[in-house]
């Protein structure tokens, strides 16, 4: 068996003239979190329902656990739990009877409902209808729903997309539950901060293809650039900004040369963003 | 297929068919009301025709007229008389002239005025017509010198005439089923509108065992409200087993139509346009049995004339296999093509 959950070979899909996944290839290995980044219509959502088996790839192919997804899409899909964008999720019955629904679907023997939803959150609300729930309550059904089978893959499509703090927590730190189980996450999302704490690895994808895939660190030292920011004390005790460019042969000099000549009120160190690290490689921000 | 699959897909469907409440009440409200409009409607049909007579000389002939089915009430005056008709209390009213003796003994044409309501039927009209006409040949001593001879093509129901409301119950019956065509189309139409149904693709159900579930649900709710419905108005009480077959075919012929509409509709009001555009054209049919002589062989068409005769056939002139069985056979293949269009249409829908 081998020991990467997801491997994409030239997943291509299009829309009439429109290709919206350009001939993709990475792989995921089993356990890992990967956080997959692009703008709006980058053809992320196409790529995850080409992993996921609700679309058949134009060409390549996608293989999950060794399974190739276009031959074997009901074994694949017994295996995977997926949370989409968008809540789909029966609004006029309650949490207990979506989540009960969904076993039998899965055909999951014994299964804890109440631990489940007492994991997401919403123990109290259970018997509900779920048409009486907050964005942030669904969107926490809908991971739960995800993890009804104890999937072995976990695609979630930007789980905490215009949630409150503590929702968006309580989201992350399931998925590295999750993580701790041995389950693999593909996650897609906006949040950068979300990608770069969460992600083992992330790839950028832009029209269509990936332009970048390496760890968080990696990308930032390969990329980035970090930097001194200081605010100096100017004339008539105006505050003004001066910025260092670190790890260059210039750095020791600069530096020596501003804590000698200027009046230092702050500084700090600066990293490059996972965002600023996208709008160098693509000249198009992430949240567009 | 997946059974138990299959299984937990109907029990869904089935509790959020009842948790709508729209779709919940007009089911049981339908039901009820079809039922109540049954047993208020006469069980007997009034076969006499009550007709208004003034004369200030009656000739005996007209001693003759009260025949079978036949009443007539004398009035005081001429001008009662056209009230009378006018207010409907008579099918007609007949005015003879005052010297209608004398000229009919001079060998003269008196003039019988016959008053009629505008929407009289033609054959009341033509009936009174014709009465008049022979009780003058009578009169003057000159019956009209032919013999005629009546003959009943199929059973004799001369004296028990089949009361209105058993004639409605094919009406009732269809209508009952299509109405099952909206809330099955509704309940798929909805899944895909609210993204439910992409959450159960990625699951291991098929799209076998959704299509399964949703006949399994459609044929299951038509079926069992009409059987009811069949059951309480008598309509189960003659060849019972034949008329349970007409009705669960027509329960899968309401799968198909619902699968088909549910591919075309969008949301929740496109399925109320094209299930009422749906269900008055299927309905077609019953109207023929309820107004005899108003629709010709064109609505052979329409796959519900075949479930439409048989049952009544069935229930009103209890029918057996021998009569009905190229009905159910038509029927039969009707439904296999609504049923494979639908999953047709409904599967490129749903890819």
């Amino acid at each position: 068996m081998s020991a990467d959950a997801i491997v994409a070979e030239d997943l291509t899909y299009w829309y009439g003239q429109l290709v919206a996944v350009d001939h993709i290839n990475f792989t995921v290995a089993q356990g890992e979190i990967l956080g997959f980044l692009g703008p709006n219509g980058a053809g992320k959502t196409t790529a995850i329902k080409m992993l996921t088996g609700q679309l058949k790839p134009r060409a390549g192919r996608a293989v999950l656990m060794d399974m190739d997804v276009s031959r074997n899409v009901e074994r694949v899909q017994a295996e995977i739990g997926v949370c989409f964008e968008e809540t789909n999720l029966y609004e006029q019955m309650s949490a207990v009877e979506n989540l009960k629904l969904f076993a039998r679907l899965f055909n999951v023997g014994s299964f804890d409902v109440y631990a489940l939803l007492e994991r997401v959150g919403l123990s109290g609300r259970e018997k509900d209808r779920v048409e009486h729930y907050s964005k942030g309550m669904k969107q926490r059904l809908m991971v739960a729903r995800s993890l009804v089978s104890r999937p072995r893959i976990l695609f979630l499509d930007e789980p905490t997309s215009g949630l409150d703090p503590a929702s968006s927590e309580a989201i992350r730190d399931i998925i590295l539950e999750e993580r701790q189980r041995g389950a693999t996450v593909f996650l897609t999302t906006h949040d950068m901060m979300e990608a770069d704490k969460l992600s083992d690895r992330v790839a950028f994808m832009n029209q269509g293809k990936i332009v970048a895939l390496d760890t968080p660190h990696n990308l930032k030292q390969q990329y980035g650039k970090r930097a001194l920011k200081a605010s100096i004390s100017g004339k008539g005790s105006k505050l003004e900004s001066r910025e260092i460019v670190l790890d260059t042969p210039q750095t020791p000099e600069e530096i020596h040369n501003l804590f000698a000549r200027e009046k230092v009120v702050t500084i700090h160190s600066e990293e490059a963003t996972l965002e600023d690290i996208f709008i160098k490689l693509t000249g198009r921000r992430l949240s567009e | 297929m997946n059974f138990g699959i299959i299984r937990a897909l109907a029990a869904k469907d089935l509790s959020l068919y009842f948790r709508n409440k729209f779709y919940a009440l007009i089911t049981v409200f339908g039901l009820i009301t079809y039922i109540i409009i049954y047993f208020v409607m006469p069980s007997t049909v009034n076969e006499s025709l009550k007709v208004g007579l003034y004369a200030q000389v009656v000739p005996p002939v007209f001693e003759l007229i009260p025949e079978e089915g036949l009443v007539i009430d004398m009035v005081e005056s001429e001008e009662a008389l056209i009230s009378a008709v006018t207010e409907g209390k008579y099918a007609a009213g007949i005015a003879l002239p005052a010297d209608i003796l004398d000229k009919l003994a001079q060998g003269l044409k008196p003039l019988i005025t016959l008053y009629f309501t505008a929407d009289a039927p033609v054959e009341v009209k033509d009936a009174i017509e014709v009465m008049m006409t022979e009780l003058a040949y009578l009169q003057t001593g000159q019956p009209l010198a032919i013999e005629t001879s009546a003959e009943i093509l199929g059973p004799d129901k001369i004296g028990e005439q089949i009361p209105t409301r058993d004639r409605m119950r094919p009406l009732f019956a269809i209508v009952l089923l299509m109405f099952e065509t909206m809330g099955l189309a509704s309940l798929i139409s909805e899944e895909v509108e609210h993204g439910t149904l992409q959450a159960l693709l990625i699951t291991p159900m098929t799209v076998t065992d959704l299509f399964a579930a949703k006949a399994i649900m459609g044929i299951g709710l038509a079926f069992g409200q009409v059987v009811l419905f069949m059951a309480i108005v008598g309509g189960l009480s003659s060849q019972p087993l034949i008329m349970l077959t007409a009705l669960f075919l027509g329960g899968i012929l309401v799968t198909g139509v619902a699968f088909l509409v549910a591919s075309l509709a969008k949301d929740m009001m496109s399925v109320m346009a094209w299930g009422v555009v749906v269900i008055i054209a299927l309905s077609v049919p019953a109207f023929g049995i309820l107004f005899p002589g108003t629709i010709t062989g064109w609505v052979k068409v329409l796959p519900s004339y075949y479930l439409v005769d048989t049952v009544h056939q069935v229930a009103s002139f209890d029918a057996g296999w021998g009569d009905i069985w190229s009905n159910l056979l038509i029927l039969t293949g009707f439904n296999a093509a609504f049923v494979a269009a639908g999953i047709m249409a409904l599967r490129r829908k749903l890819q």
